[in-house]
């Protein structure tokens, strides 16, 4: 079976500036396949090229076997798009909205059951500003859901939403995959591509840095731990060089300036063993700095993006 | 398609403040006028011909100047020229004073002084009732000098017919126009800027709906409104101020809607400039308030200054209320309006063209 998306080397300028800059990977039927990066890496527009709405400028997307571009209505007829941040119609309740959807695709599913399945069947009748923010966005994927489709398309389904309503989306995106819907989701959130996604592209400025499991991606870096050290004063370069076992500093507290939550404050990774912890425990006793607070952290998906951009995910 | 046809009527009817505001403005000129008292004497303007040229003539042209109410004119006119104004509405009446006004042979004549004709139509009889009596009297006291006269005989009043029409009905179809033209316009621009500001027209491109279904169905259910509303404005003329519709009001119809569409088209052309829904309100505004005021809504175009009335025939609106009046007051068939009609579906075929060229989903 052909996979459920397929981009080889897309490319979209607008004027001067590349939005998506030779992307090319391929997502599986029946995976949840995750596109992690800062606002305006590129994630969107790659979903719109796919989703049809855009041209791209070069390279080739194909959907479910089907040439986006050349079989644009037959794609649309056979995925669900929730758009980040689209509304619906202001004076139709919930079921009437996706009534009118489902009356533009040849199969579509009843309303009352697709709210059921979102939780929102005592809200057939009232309309989407009477939700609040976590019930509208279980309302977007009800709507991409209205034509049964093979692959559905979120991009940022959880953006602007509370923890609880985060999780009880989580839970909604994965009893959708679990039906055999393939499921594509962009997200700015490392736990939530962590908790949901098979693979991950990591992507910024228009480029996919790593792409793989979460898990992998994890493993792939050569620290483990983060560290986090807050000084009773500031260190030198030759007292945080001595530091054995520390594979980087990451940070350095001296670059915060004034702030006093981060002064003095250091990060760094240390490898997998208990021996380098203890090393670097050891250097500081013996240098006679004070250590006001201690931090150690397994690596999560923000250290491998932190790895791979050298830069903290911008929000 | 029919789903969104029925959608969108379902939205409409729900969006409660749009329409009161849709309904209340030409409703509210529709009360305005009606109550307005507009078949009260006013001035007459009156047009003097004086083929006697005599001291007796001048003195009755220097004493129908002192009554307050006749506005003359002593332009050179001729008597054809003069008719077919009064016939058009452009002339209220025309005096003519005959050659042997002055002659004291004429006086001693058995059958009197030749008499005064006064031209008018029967446009306005309570005026021509008022006028005719001024003149009369008038005529009948410079001639009481000389002996007996018959006052009857002293004028002789030349009655044009001309269908009876109310200046009520001339604006009631103008209010109609009006109504559908700010309706259509500014309802749609708002409409559809709103839709692109909350990404509900990217929404709707997701899916594999046609774009000419989604253009179609918004037409469709908006000129469904425009009859609706032409039905209330024309009712509450007709019912409850004694307005009169003397033809066919299909063919009424028939034309508001081919107009709606005009407008409509308009209003989409300007929701792909506006940048807001504020800003396509006010954009509509500005592209209808000239149009009211030029296309002939509330006054004839004729009476615009300058080279106003040519530019008026250029706007759609004009034609428009041109079909209506002729329909509606005049009782013509619709294909007696064609040149209108022509007019209006060229005006149709250019904003779809602009529109489609300048429409923008993103």
């Amino acid at each position: 079976m052909e996979p459920a998306v397929q981009v080889e080397n897309l490319v979209k300028r607008f004027g001067s500036f590349t939005a998506v800059d030779g992307v090319t990977f391929s997502v599986e039927r029946g995976e949840v396949f995750g596109i992690l990066g800062p606002n305006g890496a590129g994630k969107t527009t790659t979903l719109e090229i796919i989703e049809s709405l855009q041209k791209p400028t070069s390279g080739r997307v194909s959907v479910l076997g089907l040439d986006v571009q050349s079989n644009a209505a037959k794609v649309k007829a056979r995925i669900g798009v929730q758009l980040q941040a689209s509304a619906y119609y202001d004076y139709l309740n919930l079921k009437e909205i996706l009534t009118l959807l489902g009356s533009f695709y040849p199969s579509k599913v009843e309303p009352g059951k697709l709210l059921e399945q979102v939780g929102l069947a005592d809200k057939s009748a009232s309309r989407i500003r009477e939700l609040s923010g976590g019930q509208q966005q279980r309302f977007a994927v009800a709507a991409s859901l209205v034509n049964d489709p093979e692959l559905v398309i979120l991009d940022e389904p959880t953006t602007g939403l509370d923890p609880q309503a985060r999780r009880n989306l989580w839970g909604l995106i994965r009893e959708v995959n679990q039906r055999g819907v393939t499921v594509v989701l962009t997200t700015h959130y490392m736990d939530e591509a962590e908790m949901l996604c098979g693979r991950l592209a990591i992507m910024d400025h228009g480029q996919i840095l790593a792409l793989n499991t979460p898990r992998n991606l994890i493993n792939q870096l050569e620290a483990s731990y983060t560290v986090k050290l807050t000084m009773d004063q500031p260190m030198t370069l030759a007292q945080i060089e001595a530091l054995n076992g520390a594979v980087e500093v990451i940070q350095s507290g001296e670059q915060d300036g004034e702030d006093p939550v981060t002064e003095n404050t250091y990060l760094l990774r240390i490898a997998n063993s208990p021996s380098a912890l203890r090393a670097m425990l050891d250097e500081i006793s013996k240098s006679g700095l004070g250590l006001e607070n201690l931090q150690i952290t397994p690596v999560t998906l923000e250290d491998v993006f932190l790895e791979l951009t050298g830069n903290e995910l911008r929000d | 398609m029919v789903a969104l046809i029925f959608a969108n009527l379902k939205m409409m009817a729900r969006n409660r403040q749009a329409i009161f505001w849709a309904l209340f403005f030409p409703l509210m000129l529709v009360v305005v006028f009606g109550l307005f008292e507009f078949n009260g004497v006013g001035v007459a303007d009156v047009a003097v011909i004086d083929n006697s040229g005599g001291p007796r003539a001048e003195l009755f042209r220097e004493r129908l100047e002192e009554i307050k109410f006749l506005d003359l004119e002593f332009e050179e006119i001729t008597p054809d020229e003069a008719r077919r104004k009064v016939e058009d509405g452009d002339l209220g009446y025309l005096i003519i004073i005959p050659e042997l006004f002055d002659d004291p042979a004429g006086q001693v004549q058995a059958e009197g002084p030749a008499p005064v004709t006064l031209l008018y139509s029967t446009r306005n009889p309570d005026r021509n009732q008022l006028v005719d009596g001024a003149v009369r009297n008038l005529v009948s006291d410079i001639h009481s000098d000389g002996g007996p006269v018959i006052p009857s005989q002293l004028l002789t009043a030349d009655v044009i017919q001309v269908p009876e029409v109310d200046y009520f009905d001339t604006v009631l179809l103008g209010l109609l126009g009006l109504g559908i033209m700010t309706n259509s316009i500014i309802s749609i621009a708002v409409r559809i800027s709103t839709f692109r500001n909350q990404s509900i027209l990217k929404r709707l491109l997701v899916t594999p709906l046609s774009i000419w279904k989604f253009f179609a169905a918004e037409i469709a259910a908006h000129v469904l409104l425009a009859l609706v509303q032409a039905g209330i404005i024309l009712a509450l003329g007709v019912f409850v101020f004694g307005g009169q519709i003397h033809g066919n009001i299909i063919w009424v119809l028939l034309v508001t809607s081919l107009g709606s569409i005009v407008f409509l088209n308009i209003g989409f052309v300007l929701s792909a400039w506006a940048k807001s829904p504020a800003a396509a309100s006010g954009m509509g505004n500005a592209v209808a308030l000239p149009m009211m005021f030029l296309g002939g809504t509330f006054f004839s175009t004729a009476a615009l200054p300058w080279i106003l009335p040519q530019l008026s025939l250029a706007l759609p609106l004009t034609p428009m209320l041109a079909a209506l009046r002729e329909i509606a007051i005049d009782g013509e068939p619709i294909w007696d309006t064609w040149p209108y009609l022509a007019a209006l579906g060229g005006w149709v075929v250019a904003t779809a063209l602009a529109a489609v060229k300048v429409f923008k989903f993103g």
